[in-house]
């Protein structure tokens, strides 16, 4: 453990040394001599990133309210303080406790994104704990996974112990107690932990328990259970009923501004669109809201615990929130008294209203954000983006009429079928924005106009219609990037795009398997840290350790996947059925689309987890 | 949503200190930190009109990151009066321990009558009876020359600066293993010193601190009080 007063000549040389001294109102510490379980709540990026995640703010409260657990943070330092930590040698430590996390029990990263694996890897080294499962000793920590990534984490599957699949408020609890039983009664080895956790607890897989093998022309050939106890398929783990998961009523309250710097109130999980390139609108299905009821309770007590003046009703798609008029109510009897904003993020075209403008602009006014994902309604079809341009039109025309004077429109390059009629489609859908603008009588329209346009490049997930697809080489994207450049012709139109070279590292790493482990590693060996960050990013770097490893990137990007091919994550089952997926593809194909589910039940299999939904058939 | 205008309100100051741990944190940190812990206290605020209405809090001096301070200074606008103790207790429930107010008063002096901070700094060296006399050689020239950026019409350009004229006093002692500085310095916000200056000064003059290292040499610098014109203390 190094002491602050001992880093003081190191803190007073970084950037924002706030990141690393801890001590924030609410944050928990426990006798350590008290408890039998330390768990590291591992975020593989920087503080004010991670201290801004819900589902990290939702399993510390989790954890530590169980008294036998001291569950603490742990954020990757930023660049300049791992330098000086790699020079020093000071190890990762917690930031509760200021203790080495090698000394921990347990340690859990979330795995929220791609291209944060490079970071998990590193933090480990940091910590002084050898990079592969295997070569881990009895008394090193168990290294656990969990978040989206964790679908298909097998590019990982060597580093990682052990792996969360679906929500963790339950199953982080259970694999816990397993822990702390088997250490107790003394039949804690490494082995039979994972073992029984393999094998007793649902949502659990253990990596190592499996074996792949491959055909000759290097598809897998099989995902096999070593044992017989160990589930051929991993079911994902959900929450029954959300009204009466754990909710925390008061957050650790940053000293540093954090990103979401603010109350995030989770209305509910799933979502009814079932949008073709979307993973998340298939992994948190089936579709569990909250009550008004509990949310307000929520709210209230937040705001009373944490001063923040701000609330954000989160969710995939906050407008379809079946109760979301009555929720919104029942919040501003009394936010606005309290001078508390509220912000929804994520609405959709066709369900914005005035009514919920005036709501949300009660007493701080902002832009407003859509998505209308592809510039015609054929790509919108093909996508299943339900949403038509008449839409947009009304949406923001409320906007402007309300004072919105900013509005940015997300869309997505290199989706399939698209063709670069499409991608013209961008530039009109923007200039009709524009357009709407000027059709309102001069004295309804918002000063200083302006249009932000904002394109992502589409990278095929798994567990979606589009799991199987070619990506478009990153040449092409770049093309169609400087293609619709070239179409937007109107000054106040700003156009924003991703870098196409970071969607191709993230669409081989999200449907990789587990020849890209020596990968991953290499980059790492090459310097590769908060790849997520542009200035941590080096494409030529991954392009070398591909090279050194020998594996072709191409042959998990634009190769694309056969029907009939063993996927990398067909061992989990998130519920979704792969018939249902073929199904929304071939839909796709054809331009047909699929109602949502509030609708119409399209049979997509995830209401056999169960769970208190409210649209399941 | 209708605002009463020109609501009368109230100052009530509190004095605290900040310490340990949160001399890392920014002043902008700490308004922004401080902005959640009076809404948490609950106290009666004056909120600004407007599109965004914020309570008014008003700090004193800022203090740079790095610097610990027994005499910090937050003026906070009441709608009605709150009683001073009952509003120490209720800022301090919403502190953690590095930051607690010691004092509250309703006041009507302005933070521009402030003219001077009080400092102390403490260096642990590798060669402090060395350094000593080197310390007070470079305190008592003529002209105490720094680098720093300054504005030049539009351009920020390096500028060389005195800053002797706005060291008020400073003297050298030892104190067990440490080279302590007892500074008073300037306050004013035409011609406030920044304390870590005087320490980059020294750095670069005395051949100190030359490298991050763990615990072989370090600084610490503590704001102790505050001073008007005429040296009598700031309240």
């Amino acid at each position: 453990m190094t002491s602050l007063k001992q880093l003081s000549s190191i803190l007073k040389s970084v950037q924002k040394p706030g990141r690393y001294i801890g001590g924030e109102m609410h944050s928990i510490v426990k006798d350590k001599s008290e408890v039998s379980l330390r768990f590291g709540l591992c975020f593989p990026d920087v503080y004010e990133i991670g201290m801004s995640n819900l589902g990290s703010r939702l399993l510390y409260h989790t954890l530590n309210s169980d008294p036998g657990i001291w569950c603490e943070r742990v954020y990757a330092p930023a660049q300049d303080m791992k330098a000086q930590m790699e020079k020093h040698a000071i190890p990762l430590t917690a930031i509760e406790s200021g203790e080495d996390v090698k000394e921990f029990d347990i340690l859990g990263f979330s795995l929220h994104y791609e291209l944060c694996y490079t970071t998990v890897l590193s933090m480990l080294k940091l910590a002084g704990i050898p990079l592969l499962s295997k070569d881990r000793a009895e008394d090193a920590p168990i290294i656990l996974g969990g978040g989206p990534c964790a679908y298909n984490s097998e590019p990982m599957a060597d580093y990682f112990d052990l792996m969360n699949i679906g929500e963790g408020e339950e199953l982080l609890t259970d694999i816990c107690h397993l822990y702390m039983q088997m250490k107790k009664d003394g039949s804690y080895s490494r082995a039979a932990f994972l073992r029984r956790a393999a094998a007793e607890i649902e949502g659990v897989y253990v990596p190592s328990l499996y074996e792949i093998t491959y055909k000759e022309d290097g598809t897998i050939a099989a995902c096999t259970p070593k044992y017989p106890d160990v589930p051929a398929r991993v079911k994902k783990r959900i929450v029954k009923d959300l009204d009466k998961a754990p909710y925390p009523d008061k957050l650790v309250m940053p000293y540093i501004e954090t990103v979401h710097d603010r109350i995030t109130l989770e209305i509910y999980r799933g979502c009814i669109r079932g949008c073709r390139f979307c993973q998340a609108g298939m992994i948190y299905r089936p579709i569990r809201e909250k009550s008004p009821e509990t949310l307000c309770k929520a709210a209230k007590c937040l705001f009373e615990n944490t001063g923040y003046e701000e609330i954000s009703l989160i969710s995939l798609s906050t407008s379809d929130y079946s109760r979301l008029r009555e929720l919104t109510d029942l919040l501003l009897e009394w936010t606005d008294d309290a001078h508390v904003s509220l912000s929804l993020p994520s609405l959709r075209l066709d369900s914005f209203s005035e009514e919920l403008m005036q709501k949300i602009s009660s007493v701080r006014t902002g832009g407003l954000t859509f998505a209308p994902e592809a510039g015609t309604q054929r790509l919108r079809d093909v996508i299943n983006k339900n949403v038509s341009e008449e839409d947009l039109l009304r949406s923001v025309r409320i906007a402007f009429r309300g004072g919105k004077s900013s509005v940015k429109l997300y869309f997505m390059n290199g989706l399939p079928t698209e063709t670069y009629e499409d991608i013209e489609g961008i530039a009109h859908t923007a200039k009709r924005v524009i357009d709407a603008n000027y059709e309102l009588p001069r004295e309804e329209r918002p000063a200083g106009l302006g249009v932000t346009v904002s394109v992502a490049c589409f990278v095929p997930k798994p567990f979606t219609a589009f799991q199987w697809e070619k990506q478009d080489s990153f040449e092409s994207l770049i093309k169609k990037q400087s293609y619709l450049r070239s179409c937007i012709t109107d000054r106040r139109i700003k156009y924003n795009y991703h870098e196409a070279k970071v969607s191709f590292i993230e669409a081989v790493l999200t449907r990789g398997d587990r020849r890209l482990a020596p990968v991953i590693a290499a980059a790492v060996a090459d310097g590769a840290y908060l790849d997520a960050w542009d200035e941590g990013f080096d494409f030529d770097r991954w392009m070398r350790a591909f090279a050194a490893c020998g594996v072709d990137p191409a042959y998990y990007t634009t190769r694309g996947f056969g029907l009939d091919e063993v996927l990398p994550w067909d061992v989990i089952d998130c519920g979704i059925t792969k018939q249902f997926l073929l199904r929304e593809r071939e839909k796709a194909y054809k331009g047909e689309t699929t109602p949502a589910c509030s609708e119409h039940c399209s049979g997509c299999g995830a209401s056999a987890l169960g769970g208190k939904t409210r649209w399941c058939k | 949503m209708v605002q009463v205008k020109n609501l009368p309100y109230l100052t009530l100051r509190f004095k605290f200190y900040k310490k340990g741990a949160l001399q890392y944190i920014s002043h902008l940190d700490l308004v922004r930190t401080m902005h959640k812990i009076v809404v948490r206290a609950g106290f009666p605020l004056w909120y600004t009109e407007g599109f965004n209405p914020k309570p008014k809090l008003i700090f004193g001096a800022p203090l740079s990151i790095g610097c610990e301070s027994d005499c910090e200074f937050l003026d906070v606008r009441m709608v009605e009066r709150v009683n001073e103790a009952e509003a120490i207790a209720a800022l301090n429930r919403n502190m953690t321990a590095d930051m607690q107010v010691t004092e509250a008063y309703y006041t009507e002096t302005k933070f521009s009558d402030m003219a001077y901070l009080g400092y102390i700094f403490r260096f642990s060296l590798l060669d402090g009876t060395k350094a000593l006399p080197a310390i007070v050689a470079c305190l008592e020239k003529d002209r105490i020359l720094i680098e720093k950026m300054g504005k030049s019409g539009k351009d920020k350009v390096m500028k060389t600066v005195d800053i002797k004229p706005q060291i008020r006093s400073a003297e050298v002692y030892a104190e067990g293993e440490e080279i302590c500085i007892r500074a008073i310095l300037s306050a004013d916000p035409a011609s406030f010193l920044n304390p870590e200056h005087l320490v980059s000064v020294l750095k670069s003059e005395c051949g100190i601190l030359r490298e991050q290292n763990l615990a072989r040499e370090s600084y610490f610098i503590l704001r102790t009080d505050a001073y008007t014109k005429d040296l009598s203390p700031f309240r």
